[in-house]
């Protein structure tokens, strides 16, 4: 990699942006911080997307761009929001895992996403071939917020950082989807939050938790 | 070279046999033990300075008249330097013992504690000169039989036997390890000579080979105390009298640090593979954090102590394993820096530790309590002790311009070099390594600080601490060498680190040309460029600056006398208990890191009839879990428990039935030699 | 004979530098305090009188203190000052490089804060006490993530030496450029010294209540000339911090030679610098409320996993 190509570093910084705000997602306590981390991270998702169209000239990254800002940065954040307002839900009172421990496992998951793909890196010819071990290390993130993390509300952001993270790592491997795939991959993402969202009001209604970890009580 | 060691051998041997011809007067045993002791200390300091300098290994062996047996003694300069870090502490331990031991006149034998604590010394010295494997096999077990009787001096008590016991059992555990890595060593080459086992011929097969350095892993740490199997390390040093305790904690174990040395760079010499020493590198990470997280919630200060040995152990096994990582990729120069660090942390530690220990047996003798929540004040009552005691204390934490800083200053920048490795997975390891002796190093600061606060600081908290008087003169020189030696250790690593060159020299290569830099003024493990260090430097700042706040204040107010007066505490009589104690200071520390600690709180409260807000007795407990000994020990003690019940049906007792066992033995060798 | 010369004279313009600035950065941080809350508050100078008062007060000494106590000031304001020295500031060339890289800059604070925890348990009160226990906890959750900021910050410039780090990075010679690594660090020291100089939210120095203090419980009991030597100690300190963030992260505007002209400009960007991180650290005290003492490992383990990855992204970034 040549060491003064200002393009692939700005694109490295972008990625570790979005890495960053995924460790200051699993820091944190509090519900509606978590949903504004949330939406601060698809802004750096967005401009990293911007930044990569802008190098490469590839234009309907810009669209994935404004559509990640609208739908991820603006809807969803908004729908969680009315969500945790409505259900009177703003503390994660007790996780599986504790967050010093939590964030720690979260530093062995990036070193075990760069070690993964630490032989592939090489290959790539891509200005954005860095951010692949970063995108991954995000999935991996998001993926352990589902499980270390009780509350209906935080398990959907750990869904949609993974859903970040896959997004990077399109743009990283790719210089992304196809545009109609991207536009599928938005639609569906904001029907799930809303599914997921209605979810969790049954949820409250039926045990007055948010707490998934109370659906072991459905067995009998 | 000769006369030396026979001098040291001869005030041995005289400490070992005179208190037993002379009448049963317990001060004049004690002066001929411990006398003969410290000549022959002396001569063993010269003796480890000699060998040190010396061009050429010194070697002397004996024929004995049983087969694969000789005595044969080397002293290159690995074995020079350990015979001089057993010499120094023994000087010490030896002065000290002079005024410590009257404590046990009438209640234990003076000739046989004089001569077992001489036996002891003589076999630790003979452990590391020894160049025969069975010679090595045979003082190796003697110093552990010999410092099992120590331990066991107040057998009176339970709690001794025990510690003995378990002691003990794991000591043949880990000479069996031991054998057996010779056993493998000799299997091929047919000599138990460690002229052979450095050149074996044939050479080891590599599957071998890595088969004797586990095996040497296990059985030297064992004795050094590594996780997991440290376990009956804080049992045993403290038991014993605090000058044998300074002596096991101080030196014994270095034994096993020389064993490992030995084995992997002298015998097995060269190419290991990566995972040698990343396993040594763990190993080291995780003792030296264990050790020191579980000494801060101990309240014994001997107890304390003996965790610290664990935590200093781990730091040494930092350096000699990173040492061995870059000697795997061939980075020879840091090889030999890792290797150095590790030495150089192994003396101080000897000397560090060995002053803290005579010091907790100074607190001992003068308040008849091992427990530090029964200490306080002592400063006042006990002003060198306690200045001796800090100076320990400050060594220990590793804080500038003490050698315990120097030392680990020293692993940190051979842990920082981790960018030349070629592998990312150990580029990683060693800064999280780094990390790891990072928090290391200031758990040690705390708990030394609360050692030292707990002990010395504020009001006494018992009558014992009240009544305390300072030691005897012999006992605050025993303590004062190794203190002094621990500030010059500090302060002139441009002394120490050409010498310690002459150790790594042969197993890897020579740096301490290029270290010493700067007009001999500071250390650069690399180039100045990298790094440097100069503690004489930091020292004379810290001194001319303390000046320089002295002057500011004279200048600016002028030194006004100052007024003296209770401290206030809040409306009422300052008390010993509304003091912090040592538990309370280590409270946080303990809720922070509970998933180590897995700490159980019981709390019983007695309430007034008339209202529950009014307690009449309370009833607090607190329990660590002893995770090592529940999940790894218990289930294998069990395992053995319950194999022994059933073999007992073997066992009936009847005379015939053992004579019968005998006799079918016998057939069954015979018919097998047919 | 000139270069001994030269050095004495760079060692104690350093010396008189931070002496005469730590009061000033301290009394800036309040001042800007004081007017996002909307009060006046008091001149940035008045650090400067309090100490010159409290220089002449008459000291009173606890009954149940030992030396240790009467020590303790004038070993935390060496050791503290001694760090300053060894930390570049309006020079890259500073002349005691050689006496000590970064980890002995950290073990030097350490220095002073075993003793400053002796002196908190020596007066045998119970805030002494507790502020020595919770130092201790601080100290030790700081630690590791500070020694693998350091890592990185070492690992970008190829060097653990200060002197050579900021010159590199302001000549921009062989180090590497990648922003990211560089600002995880940055965010990692910036915590780290938040914690170590005992600023909102780690510590609150403005505070007197038992349940919230650290720093002011420990040193409780000291008054007179005791006091501002341990005050003072505290704000130099709190400079050497800045001094660090300052020129490794941003060497610009420092002497790289020790011509008239350059150290002068270095001088003048040095203050600059410093005033400004000093505006920050004021702003994140308003915006900040003080953390529950359990739950600073959240912070302080976010400050180790950023220094983790900032070597991480170091390695990997460079292939």
């Amino acid at each position: 990699m040549p060491a003064f190509d200002i393009g692939s570093q700005l694109v490295n910084l972008g990625s570790a942006l979005l890495l960053l705000s995924c460790f200051a997602i699993v820091a944190q306590r509090r519900l509606s911080a978590c949903v504004d981390l949330f939406a601060l991270q698809s802004v750096f998702l967005a401009a990293t997307a911007a930044l990569v169209a802008f190098l490469t000239g590839i234009h309907h990254i810009y669209a994935a761009a404004g559509l990640t800002i609208l739908i991820k940065a603006v809807v969803i954040p908004n729908i969680l929001k009315q969500v945790i307002e409505r259900l009177n839900v703003n503390r994660e009172v007790d996780m599986n895992v504790n967050v010093p421990t939590g964030l720690l496992i979260c530093g062995g998951l990036v070193m075990l996403a760069f070690f993964i793909t630490q032989p592939i890196i090489p290959l790539g010819a891509l200005l954005t071939r860095d951010s692949l071990a970063i995108a991954l290390a995000i999935v991996l993130i998001g993926f352990f917020t589902m499980i270390a993390r009780n509350k209906a509300v935080t398990q959907i952001i750990g869904f949609l950082v993974m859903e970040n993270g896959l997004f990077l790592g399109a743009t990283a491997a790719a210089y992304g989807m196809p545009l109609i795939v991207e536009l599928g991959v938005f639609f569906d993402v904001l029907v799930g939050t809303l599914i997921i969202g209605l979810y969790t009001h049954r949820l409250q209604d039926t045990f007055d938790t948010v707490d998934t970890s109370r659906l072991t009580a459905l067995k009998e | 070279m000769l006369y030396l060691f026979a001098l040291f051998v001869a005030g041995h041997a005289a400490g070992l046999l005179l208190p037993f011809c002379v009448p049963a007067q317990p001060r004049l045993q004690n002066r001929l033990a411990h006398g003969a002791a410290c000549v022959a200390g002396g001569a063993g300091v010269l003796l480890g300075l000699a060998g040190l300098l010396a061009p050429e290994p010194w070697a002397a062996s004996v024929q004995s008249s049983i087969p694969l047996l000789t005595f044969a003694v080397r002293l290159d300069p690995l074995a020079a330097f350990f015979v001089l870090i057993i010499s120094l502490a023994g000087l010490a331990a030896s002065l000290f013992a002079f005024g410590y031991v009257t404590e046990f006149y009438g209640r234990s034998s003076m000739a046989a504690m004089g001569s077992l604590y001489n036996a002891f010394l003589l076999s630790m010295t003979l452990v590391v000169m020894a160049d025969h494997g069975l010679l090595f096999l045979i003082v190796w077990e003697s110093m552990s039989l010999v410092s099992y009787f120590l331990v066991v001096t107040e057998h009176e008590k339970a709690d001794v036997r025990y510690a003995g016991l378990f002691y003990l059992v794991m000591a043949h555990v880990g000479t069996a390890f031991i054998a057996l890595s010779f056993l493998i060593c000799f299997q091929e080459s047919g000599s138990f000579s460690f002229e052979t086992f450095r050149r074996p011929e044939p050479p080891l097969p590599e599957g071998m080979r890595a088969l004797v350095f586990l095996t040497a892993l296990v059985g030297f740490g064992a004795k050094a105390g590594i996780v997991p199997l440290h376990v009956w390390l804080p049992y045993a040093h403290p038991a014993a009298p605090s000058h044998v305790s300074a002596l096991m904690s101080g030196v014994m174990i270095k034994t096993a640090i020389y064993g490992l040395i030995r084995v992997y760079f002298d015998f097995l010499g060269g190419d290991f593979p990566w995972w040698w020493g990343f396993t040594v590198l763990v190993v080291g990470a995780l003792s030296a954090l264990l050790g020191v997280m579980y000494a801060l919630m101990e309240h014994d200060l001997k107890r304390l102590l003996a965790f610290h040995s664990v935590e200093n152990i781990g730091i040494i096994l930092l350096g000699i394993g990173a040492g061995m990582i870059f000697h795997t990729y061939g980075l020879k120069e840091f090889a030999a820096l890792g290797l150095l660090a590790g030495l150089y942390h192994t003396i101080n530690h000897a000397m560090f530790k060995t002053l803290l220990f005579l010091g907790a047996g100074s607190l001992a003798y003068a308040t008849h309590t091992r427990n530090m929540e029964e200490y306080g004040g002592l400063l006042r009552r006990m002003p060198w002790t306690g200045l001796l005691f800090l100076i320990g204390a400050v060594s220990i934490s590793a804080l500038p311009p003490t050698n315990g800083f120097v030392s680990e200053w020293l692993v940190f920048q051979t842990l920082f070099l981790s960018l030349h490795l070629p592998t990312i997975l150990l580029q990683l390891l060693l800064p999280l390594a780094a990390a790891m002796l990072a928090l290391t190093g200031v758990l040690a600061l705390a708990c030394f600080a609360k050692a030292f606060g707990i002990a010395f600081l504020a009001l006494p908290r018992s009558s014992h601490a009240r009544r305390a008087e300072e030691v005897p003169v012999s006992m605050r020189i025993g303590m004062g060498l190794p203190a002094v030696l621990c500030l010059l250790l500090g302060l002139l690593p441009m002394v120490m680190v050409p010498l310690l060159d002459r150790i790594v020299r042969p197993f890897t290569t020579s740096i301490a040309e290029r270290m010493v830099a700067v007009d001999r003024w500071a250390l650069a493990p690399v180039n100045v460029e990298f790094s440097s260090l100069s503690s004489p430097a930091i020292a004379l700042g810290l001194a001319g600056l303390s000046l320089f706040g002295l002057l500011l204040v004279k200048t600016f107010g002028g030194m006004t006398r100052a007024r003296y007066g209770k401290t206030w505490a809040c409306g009422i009589n300052i008390t010993p208990r509304t003091e912090y104690t040592a538990t309370g200071f280590a409270q946080p520390i303990k809720r922070v890191f509970s998933t180590v600690y897995q700490p159980t709180v019981k709390l019983e409260t007695e309430v007034l009839e008339e209202s529950r807000y009014f307690a009449k007795r309370r009833r607090f407990e607190l329990h660590i879990e002893p995770v090592f000994q529940k999940y790894l020990y218990d289930p294998v003690v069990t395992l053995f428990a319950t194999a022994a019940d059933r073999m007992r049906v073997i066992q009936t007792g009847s005379l015939h039935l053992y004579l019968t066992y005998i006799f079918v033995t016998l057939v069954v060798l015979l018919l097998m030699a047919v | 004979m000139t270069s001994i010369l030269q050095a004495v004279v760079l060692i104690a313009v350093q010396t008189g530098i931070m002496l005469a600035v730590a009061p000033f950065i301290v009394g800036l941080i309040r001042k800007v305090k004081a007017r996002l809350q909307l009060r006046r508050g008091a001149g940035v100078l008045q650090p400067y009188a309090d100490l010159a008062k409290l220089f002449r007060k008459q000291p009173i000494i606890s009954t149940t203190t030992s030396w240790i106590f009467t020590a303790t000031p004038y070993i935390l304001f060496a050791s503290t000052l001694l760090a300053g020295l060894l930390v570049p500031m309006f020079t890259s060339r500073i002349p005691l490089s050689f006496a000590g890289n970064i980890i002995a800059l950290v073990y030097l604070f350490g220095l002073g804060t075993f003793f400053l925890i002796l002196a908190g348990l020596d007066a045998g009160s119970a805030f002494g006490g507790m502020g020595s226990s919770r130092e201790a906890i601080v100290a030790s959750l700081t630690e590791p993530a500070m020694i693998m900021s350091i890592f990185a910050i070492a690992l970008t410039a190829g060097s653990t030496n200060l002197s050579t780090i900021v010159h590199k990075t302001a000549l921009l010679d062989g180090i590497v450029l990648d922003p990211s690594p560089h600002l995880m660090a940055l965010a990692a020291l910036m915590i780290v010294a938040l914690a170590e100089t005992g600023r909102v939210p780690v510590d609150n120095p403005a505070t007197h209540l038992e349940l919230t203090m650290i720093h002011e419980a420990m040193v409780l009991e000291y008054s007179g000339r005791y006091l501002a030597l341990v005050e003072w100690a505290a704000a130099l300190k709190l400079l050497v911090f800045l001094t660090l963030i300052a020129n490794v992260f941003a060497p610009w505007g420092i002497a790289t030679s020790l011509e008239p002209v350059a150290l002068a400009v270095g001088v003048v960007a040095y203050l600059a610098k410093v005033s400004g991180l000093a505006l920050v650290i004021g702003v994140i005290e308003s915006m900040f409320a003080k953390l529950r003492l359990f739950r600073l490992p959240d912070f302080l383990g976010l400050a180790f996993i950023l220094a983790l990855l900032a070597v991480i992204f170091f390695y990997v970034l460079r292939g």
